[in-house]
């Protein structure tokens, strides 16, 4: 089977179990969810032919839709980013599609579950292997819809339903500047084939104007939740836990990173200065709001938005300095460094929703951090591979977070101090609130019934977690890629910044320094209790802490009650005076009066139609004698 | 004499028409109507179509003035009633039509004149009977057909209408 | 009939009668019929008028056919007069129907058909 064909396949297995599973399997719920994990195994087989078999940038490409000039094809770009990025989705996939075994076994609504599963593989699959723009377009409304299927998954609660909605919503805001990106890409350059663009540019990037570049960042900040379109990702967690970890975690959000490296080509100064602040403020905020919350998926949620904010800086931090050849290494290093972090963030935080899913399992769906505690023993497994899941996080040297964030610092440091300063402030919060939740979690006594009497979960949901752990360890080594990888994604992993010399061991301690005062400060802090320590010591920061946090909501909110609204029945208004009124019913009424008109001609009297028929004659005679 | 004749008939066929268009009396009317149909039957001998003219007087002036006469005496014994006032509308209309009738006719003695021609043996009456009964014998037996039906239609519309005051 | 050649002979009457005479006199007959239509408000009046410009038509194709020498023509009006005779009778039911709806044959009360 050639390449194409194999990239083909990784799309089509999970279409055809999402509709086998859609159309006939939906009461079977056992029979679905095998299925769909069955296809996920599927995806990961073949991807790993694709990635592990050496194929890269085989021509397959497919004319979809042609309207006069404009051509839409569906094709496939296979270059080391995208094996990478396939990688992450198909294993990390594959390791959540068991979890969601165990963890959805007595849920009944299993099938329409795993369908959608299977849809987001397709979708996310989709976005990775996409050659164009435009396709990548139609895959991105993809995974928001089965994003919003996903979170809506016990849609007979409102909120989940609302959130779905929110999340949908505040994507597709993102997804208007996106499109208006494409369109404008299209327009100005004559194509939106990634291959096409990266020839156009050649030795230098095709720098045609700022918009584009920031308006296809319009995307991202919707898809990766950035600043300010963050507020559906703590909401999507009312989707089930497996869902979380992986849309919401590792793969979907991250597409939005994803997309900027392939979009690379176009990336203008200023653009990348623009992100590199965009990601650098959200990766605070979120760090911020992430201490006070009590509910274990909203802090890890927020945690999520604070990596993503580590990675988009990551890629603004590539800036372009004047002179050819070091622009395009240094794009391209901003780049790789937040591929790195996604891969080792892929991993490590879909190891820690994993392992918050095992404990909300085995505790009855208990998921405020204040009523749990007392779980290291009951839960050995699950407790081993979060603190592994935890230490990659914050950066504890040796595992695989640490070189990441340690790339992505040093990037800073040479680039722009002040934020520099700002990354190593969130990296020490970041130490701190995730310490937080997981001396709160597990420690102590149990502080509730769910809790006294939870046990460890079976194999099909302990498995993943520690096949995840190894990879939240290992995947920070070069010697994981090149060795027990075969070297598969030297393109992108290769120029990952990595401090030579003196500055090694300045990065060294900056990074380790932060996560030590984070890591102890909490320790200190925060003791296993039933309420937060926060608030109860310090309210006034609590209070400010939690203002923070819902400021966001609170200003959308009375944005769409007071403005968009009022201008929404203005806009009402006007349709029914013009549209309705004048057009419609004037339209109508003109009809009308040409009726009465016409009925007025039926007098009734038989000497008028006589009348109407001399004239007839007449003009006919007329006709007849050529006078007209 | 042929010309003679034929003027002598004209005048009369056109008086007598003009006469069932300005008589106010129906009855007068359908008496005039009945002196113009002889006046046509004359015209028509005087081209030489006399069986044509026999049957003519047959069915027009014995049957279809004997109906009209039937039925106007049986609605309108009363007669048309007094003048009506003139009103403007209609008597501008008439003279409109006039005119238009006048320029119709003008315009047909002008440029409506064929080339002269000169008459021609007149067919006879076996070979009026041949044509008939070989070339036009479809439109024969249609008119056999349609002579059925309109007895049958009008023996249906009279005699609902009779059933229908019966029954109250 | 003396009067005539003097007549003939000033040019007041043309030479000798032909096709167009009698057409004129059937394109006369048809135009009275037609005014009378027009003008009556009786519908039996109206319905004779009709009859007249029947005639007037019959009238016309004898004496093309006279004229060219064809046949066809007496034949046409053979079949018109049969025809017309049919439509006498029955539009005499019709009116007589009528009548008994409306009793009246003015036809200015006949406006069922208004607007």
């Amino acid at each position: 089977m050639d390449p194409a064909q194999l990239a083909y396949l990784v799309l089509l297995i999970p279409l055809a179990s999402a509709a086998v599973i859609a159309l006939f399997l939906r009461r079977q719920g056992a029979l679905a969810s095998y299925l769909s994990v069955a296809a996920a195994a599927g995806i990961v087989v073949v991807s790993s032919v694709l990635i592990f078999g050496g194929y890269r940038n085989f021509p397959a490409s497919v004319e979809w839709l042609r309207f006069g000039g404009f051509a839409l094809s569906f094709g496939v770009k296979f270059d080391d980013l995208a094996a990478l990025m396939l990688f992450v989705v198909s294993f990390v996939g594959f390791f959540i599609h068991v979890f969601s075994l165990g963890y959805m076994r007595d849920d009944p609504a299993r099938g329409r579950y795993f369908a959608g599963l299977s849809v987001f593989m397709l979708s996310m699959c989709g976005i990775v292997v996409a050659d164009n723009l435009f396709m990548l377009f139609i895959f991105w409304e993809l995974v928001g819809f089965s994003s919003y299927l996903l979170i809506g998954h016990w849609y007979e609660r409102p909120s989940a339903a609302a959130a779905a909605n929110k999340a949908f919503i505040v994507n597709r805001v993102g997804d208007f500047g996106f499109l208006l990106g494409i369109i404008w890409c299209y327009h100005a350059i004559g194509t939106t084939n990634l291959s096409e663009l990266g020839r156009l540019g050649g030795p230098h990037w095709l720098m045609v104007n700022t918009a584009i570049p920031l308006l296809l960042f319009c995307g991202a900040v919707g898809k990766s939740a950035q600043m300010p379109l963050h507020v559906w990702l703590p909401d999507a967690m009312e989707g089930p836990t497996p869902v979380s970890a992986l849309i919401h975690a590792a793969t979907m959000v991250a597409a939005g990173i994803y997309m900027l490296c392939r979009i690379q080509v176009l990336m203008v100064p200023d653009a990348l200065t623009v992100i590199m602040w965009v990601g650098t403020i959200t990766a605070l905020y979120a760090a911020i709001c992430a201490i006070v919350q009590t509910d274990i998926k909203r802090v890890l949620a927020y945690s999520t938005l604070s990596q993503l904010g580590y990675m988009v800086a990551a890629f603004g931090l590539g800036s372009l300095v004047q002179g050819s050849a070091v622009k395009t290494a240094l794009v391209a290093t901003g780049a790789a460094a937040a591929m790195f972090h996604l891969t080792t963030h892929a991993f490590f935080k879909a190891l820690l929703f994993l392992g918050a899913g095992s404990v909300i399992h085995a505790c009855h769906h208990e998921q405020d951090i204040f009523k749990l505690g007392g779980l290291t023993k009951k839960m050995p497994w699950t407790f081993l591979t979060f603190t592994v899941g935890v230490f990659a996080i914050i950066g504890m040297p040796f595992f695989a977070g640490f070189f990441s964030k340690d790339a992505i610092l040093y990037l800073a440091h040479e680039k722009n101090p002040m934020v520099f300063g700002v990354l190593v402030f969130t990296a020490v919060l970041t130490a701190l609130y995730m310490t937080r939740l997981w001396r709160i979690t597990f420690f102590g006594q149990a502080r509730s019934e769910p809790a006294a009497h939870a046990k460890e979960n079976g194999p099909v949901m302990v498995i993943p977690l520690v096949l995840l752990a190894i990879g939240a360890a290992l995947s920070g080594y070069g010697f994981f890629y090149d060795t027990l990888l075969g070297d598969a994604f030297k393109g992108v992993l290769s120029l990952v910044p990595e401090p030579e010399g003196a500055a090694h061991w300045t990065m060294v301690t900056i990074g380790t320094g932060a996560m030590l005062v984070g890591l102890f400060s909490a320790l200190m802090f925060y003791h296993p209790a039933a309420i937060d320590a926060l608030q109860a010591r310090v309210p006034v920061i609590f209070g400010g802490l939690t203002f923070a946090k819902e400021s966001f909501d609170r200003l959308y909110g009375y944005y769409v009650a007071k403005v968009q609204q009022r201008f929404a029945m203005l806009l009402n208004l006007l349709e029914q005076i013009f549209l309705a009124g004048w057009l419609i019913r004037g339209g109508a009424s003109a009809v009308g009066l040409l009726g009465m008109g016409a009925r007025a001609l039926y007098v009734g009297k038989l000497n008028v139609y006589v009348y109407w028929f001399l004239l007839g004659v007449v003009l006919l005679w007329g006709f007849a004698a050529g006078k007209f | 004499m042929a010309d003679f004749l034929f003027y002598l008939f004209a005048f009369l066929t056109v008086l007598a028409a003009v006469g069932v268009v300005l008589n106010r009396n129906a009855v007068n009317a359908a008496m005039c109507l009945l002196l113009s149909f002889a006046g046509v039957a004359a015209l028509f001998t005087l081209l030489d179509a006399g069986l044509l003219a026999f049957v003519f007087l047959l069915v027009y002036a014995g049957a279809v003035v004997v109906l009209f006469l039937f039925v106007v005496m049986l609605f309108d014994v009363q007669g048309a009633g007094p003048r009506k006032p003139y009103k403007t509308v209609p008597a501008a209309a008439s003279v409109v039509a006039l005119a238009l009738l006048t320029t119709g006719l003008l315009s047909l003695i002008e440029r409506g004149r064929l080339p002269g021609s000169v008459p021609v043996a007149a067919p006879g009456f076996k070979e009026f009977a041949a044509r008939l009964f070989t070339t036009y014998l479809l439109p024969v037996q249609v008119t056999g057909f349609l002579l059925l039906i309109a007895m049958l239609g009008v023996v249906v519309i009279s005699k609902r209408l009779e059933t229908k005051e019966a029954a109250q | 009939m003396n009067a005539l050649p003097p007549l003939l002979a000033a040019g007041w009457l043309p030479a000798q009668v032909g096709l167009n005479h009698y057409l004129l006199v059937s394109a006369l007959l048809f135009a009275i019929g037609f005014f009378g239509v027009l003008l009556r408000r009786n519908t039996l009046v109206i319905y004779m008028c009709l009859e007249l410009m029947l005639n007037a038509s019959a009238l016309a194709a004898v004496a093309f056919s006279r004229y060219n020498g064809t046949i066809d023509g007496l034949i046409l009006v053979f079949f018109i007069i049969t025809v017309a005779a049919a439509e006498v009778a029955v539009g005499l039911a019709i009116i007589v129907a009528l009548f008994r709806l409306r009793h009246t044959v003015q036809v200015e009360e006949l406006t069922l058909l208004k607007n």
